[in-house]
């Protein structure tokens, strides 16, 4: 804290802050933040139940965390005395709590005890001295949360609000533009936005839902563009050139197009699905809808009975924009068991967009990592890590990724429970990916190295670690968005084949590549749609996910020959699935 | 660092390598959180079977002890046995009976793609930003980007619509060799061998080849082989295209123009040797592409290869024959790397000096 301080204000005397430069001139920026603030009113509903959903991802996160020294310590137990086991779990509960106390004293807590006090103690031992009162807090409070009542009560009290803002309407909600309407005898809808047709409401909606998000995204860009205006004192950064150069790239543009429709399809499967997930997926059978019936009288029936007579499996099919029996509307038909088939493939959407994000994000961190260590210190350290990713490359990723799926969900593992399997789909891709990432970036890290930027920082007497983020980082970022794209394809084909093959993700969750499977028999039949639109929607997604990729390439390194190993590691992204 | 310094390096980490995959495995199927007992038994076993059980499979010994154990078997061969879906069969023995096929399938699976990918990939480079390179560089991207599994589905749907006369009275039943299913194994029985008793040794003779036998085993595998080698077609094609075009526009096919020679000596002689280079490992690389695939290809397909074995051990819980079979695969991997490190010890002098 103290060390970036001094740094910032000696290495900045002629400099100005943004913050300072925002007060001098705030005009433009007020106006852009107040479109923000009309964007977030619009959508605060959805938003605030993304931060719940967030919450929770922290808390399970949290909790795995806090379950390690039970495991590690069990299994010590079990093979020893289990008194043994009782103490590795405590003393490795503290050394947790001592580990976030470190990070704590660094980088969060505004006070410092080693500077207030002016006692004839060394600084050093000061620290730690903080750090230990530090860390009896913290387990004082982790007692109290996990043994006592204030734990649960404190959670109430965080979640409640959120879940009641997060009912607020918005403009995509389902409560605001209802599609799911029953057909009167004269014609008319009932139920439905203004009266309108399931369809043209469903539409509406869809339409709004890809409108806000072009208003979003036009919206960001007018903020950068506002930055690079008025409050950016460089008239000029590599970034830009960058930028232009993505700009004329319309193969990369054309793939970024059509991740940001995947994306937002993700992040508002619930508006885009014309029945809701939990109605027509999860428990169909506690939830009821109107229809008339053949003579003419309104009547209630379970979904999941309505499902089992609205099924696409050959005998008979719902195709791609028609109605059920239930007026029911399905844009892409349904599937063999009656369901909608878009609301699948959205949520389905949502899945493979958390494993791929999940996967590259945490394999992408490790990559990273181990690239700036490997080539800061190389010797050792290299060759451990080159052992190590050798290791893992030889093991054929498809076959690895299976048997670990297969080991984990069999033995109920703790992480084989959120989302059926997803969230460890993710951390297994992770583990499997990075060498194949840590491979990629070595030359350009290797190179960084060598700069004499970085000896310069050396003797300025920079930490390591500062170093290797200021110096070293910036410059590898390029290369793992470039690999980190062309993977994601891969991640999303593997999940799908998994899945496929009735591993992977369990059902109820959706997931495209169980879709086809469901759909394998009834190809050359009526309902031939089943399988074939989840795969084109993959074939698409990961075209556009290799053309970005592709894209990024040209516009953060347009001297990188296009040839060899390049293409290459797309080639690792397409195939194996 | 000499080129062969270099390669012994390389050979000499393959060893950690080694050992580091075992302990993996080891380390997955002893310690990981399926219960051997439990997956042989199934999860209401307990008591004094379940005991017995643990004292047979050597459970209860010290870990060190199973390490060493497990490790000098599997150096030694010693796979042990299947326990659910070749019940009490030797690993060995299933590799034996499983192999032949994922080989047969392989090969077809690498030679497609070299005669179909790398021409037209020379193809569109020699006539670049045409229509028919954009054709051949656009259905060459979709292509990679299709999954096999969905790529296998389609393809069956399509021949199996062709049953009976489809379009334009083609049917891939009756086409050329007739075949009763699209989906199977072949049983590669075209070889006739018989053995000579001379005595001590017997010596297998090549006697005949049954032509017919042939073509139906060729024409059995021909679709799968098809997809399980389309991403490394497109890559081929993708890479091949590069190439040729950076060699169009080095120094000495300008020279050789300047020389007069003519277009089909330059492009025979002086483009299309210096494109293979960047080819080679590339088409070295397809053996990662092919043992993941063939699970996939194999179970929907209906063939009886190391794929689908590995697939149905996975599927039944039967993880010595998948921790065995991972391991061979890995074998081969390692074996692949030690053999590509070699060939370009021996063909590229470069190696080594800017690595």
């Amino acid at each position: 804290m103290i060390d970036t301080e001094t740094e910032t204000t000696t290495s900045e005397t002629d400099e100005t802050l943004l913050r300072e430069r925002l007060r001098d001139h705030p005009r433009p920026a007020m106006i852009w933040f107040a479109g923000v603030a009309v964007l977030v009113a619009l959508e605060f509903g959805r938003l605030m139940s993304g931060v719940l959903q967030f919450g929770s991802m922290v808390s399970f996160v949290l909790g795995a965390l806090a379950s390690i020294p039970g495991w590690i310590g069990g299994n010590v137990g079990d093979a020893t005395a289990p008194i043994l086991g009782y103490v590795i779990s405590d003393v490795l509960s503290l050394f947790m709590l001592f580990v976030v106390a470190v990070l704590l004293t660094r980088h969060v807590l505004p006070w410092s005890l080693a500077e207030a006090v002016d006692v004839g103690v060394s600084d050093r031992t000061l620290r730690s001295l903080e750090r230990l009162a530090v860390t009896g807090v913290l387990a004082a409070v982790a007692v109290l949360l996990a043994f006592t009542p204030v734990g649960p009560i404190l959670k109430t009290a965080v979640v409640t609000p959120f879940e009641m803002l997060s009912s607020i309407p918005t403009i995509t909600s389902r409560e605001l533009i209802p599609n799911q309407g029953y057909r009167t005898p004269d014609g008319s809808w009932e139920g439905t936005f203004l009266g309108l047709s399931p369809a043209v409401a469903w539409g509406i909606r869809t339409f709004l839902v890809y409108a806000y998000a072009l208003a979003v995204i036009v919206w960001a860009w007018k903020g950068y563009t506002i930055f690079r205006e008025h409050y950016r004192q460089a008239d000029w950064t590599p970034r830009d050139d960058t930028v232009r150069r993505l700009r004329t790239h319309y193969w990369g543009l054309l793939g970024l197009v059509v991740v940001i429709l995947f994306i937002v399809t993700a992040l508002w499967a619930p508006a885009v699905s014309p029945s809701p997930a939990e109605q027509n997926i999860y428990s169909p059978y506690e939830y009821e809808i109107d229809y008339v019936g053949d003579d003419g009288e309104l009547e209630a029936i379970t979904v999941g009975r309505a499902n089992l007579d609205s099924q696409s499996n050959g005998q008979q099919t719902i195709g791609p924009l028609s109605y059920d029996e239930y007026d029911r509307w399905a844009p892409l038909g349904t599937t063999p068991s009656g369901q909608n088939l878009l609301t699948h493939l959205a949520y389905g959407a949502q899945t493979s967009l958390m494993i791929g994000l999940l996967a590259i994000g945490l394999g992408g961190m490790i990559a990273v990592t181990l690239s700036l260590v490997t080539a800061y210190y190389k010797g050792l350290a290299d060759t451990l890590t080159i052992i190590a990713s050798d290791t893992i490359i030889s093991i054929p990723a498809f076959l690895l990724v299976m048997m670990l799926s297969v080991i984990f969900n069999e033995g109920d593992h703790i992480l084989a429970e959120p989302l059926d399997g997803a969230v460890l789909l993710g951390l297994i891709f992770a583990f499997v990916y990075w060498p194949g990432m840590w491979r990629a970036i070595r030359g350009p890290s290797l190179q960084v190295a060598e700069q004499e930027w970085v000896d310069a920082a050396k003797s300025y007497g920079q930490t390591p670690a500062n170093t290797m983020r200021k110096h070293m980082a910036p410059y590898i970022a390029g290369y793992i968005m470039i690999y980190g794209s062309l993977l994601l394809g891969g991640v999303i084909i593997f999940t799908a084949a998994l899945s496929f093959l009735g591993l992977g993700i369990n059902a109820p969750t959706p997931e495209w590549g169980r879709l086809i499977n469901d759909g394998q028999p009834y190809v050359s039949t009526s309902s031939w749609h089943v399988a074939t639109i989840p795969g084109l929607m993959i074939v698409l997604v990961v075209t556009a996910f290799n053309a970005l990729g592709d894209g990024l390439r040209d516009a953060l390194d347009p001297e990188a020959d296009t040839g060899g190993s390049d293409d290459t590691g797309a080639a690792a992204a397409g195939g194996g699935g | 660092m000499s080129r062969w310094r270099y390669f012994f390096k390389r050979l000499l980490l393959s060893v950690p390598v080694l050992f580091l995959t075992m302990t993996f495995i080891f380390v997955l199927l002893r310690m990981g959180p399926v219960d051997p007992v439990a997956a042989r038994l199934g999860p209401q076993a307990t008591g004094a079977e379940a005991e017995r059980m643990r004292e047979r499979l050597g459970l209860n010994d010290p870990l060190w002890e199973q390490y060493l154990d497990f490790v000098t078997s599997f150096l030694t061969f010693d796979l042990g046995q299947s326990w659910v879906v070749f019940s009490g069969t030797d690993v060995t023995t299933i590799v034996a009976i499983t192999g032949p096929p994922t080989l047969w399938l392989g090969f077809w699976a690498i030679l497609l793609p070299l005669f179909i990918g790398i021409p037209l990939g020379f193809y569109a480079g020699l006539r670049p930003n045409s229509g028919g390179d954009y054709l051949a560089s656009v259905s060459g991207i979709l292509w990679q980007a299709m999954p096999n599994f969905w790529l296998c589905i389609m393809i069956l749907a399509v021949l199996r619509q062709t049953h009976g006369g489809g379009w334009l009275g083609f049917d891939w039943y009756t086409f050329g060799p007739e075949i009763r299913s699209i989906t199977g194994t072949p049983d590669l029985a075209f070889l006739s061998i018989n053995s000579i008793e001379t005595g001590l040794i017997t010596v297998p003779l090549l006697t005949g080849v049954d032509w017919g036998a042939l073509a139906v085993d060729i024409k059995l595998i021909l679709p799968p082989a098809l997809v399980l080698g389309s991403a490394s077609m497109a890559a081929e094609l993708r890479i091949g295209r590069t190439a040729i075009l950076e060699t169009i526009n080095s120094n000495y096919v300008v020279t050789a123009k300047a020389k007069g020679l003519k277009d089909r000596v330059i492009i025979w002689k002086h483009v299309f040797r210096n494109a293979m280079i960047p080819l080679v490992p590339v088409i070295t690389n397809e053996a990662f592409l092919l043992i993941g695939g063939s699970v996939i290809v194999e179970s929907i397909f209906n063939i009886n290869g190391l794929g689908n074995a590995f697939f149905q051990a996975m599927t039944q819980g039967d993880l010595p024959l998948a921790g065995a079979l991972l391991f061979i695969f890995t074998l081969i991997i390692i074996f692949l790397n030690i053999l590509q490190d070699l060939l370009y010890t021996l063909i590229d002098p470069r190696v080594g000096y800017d690595r």
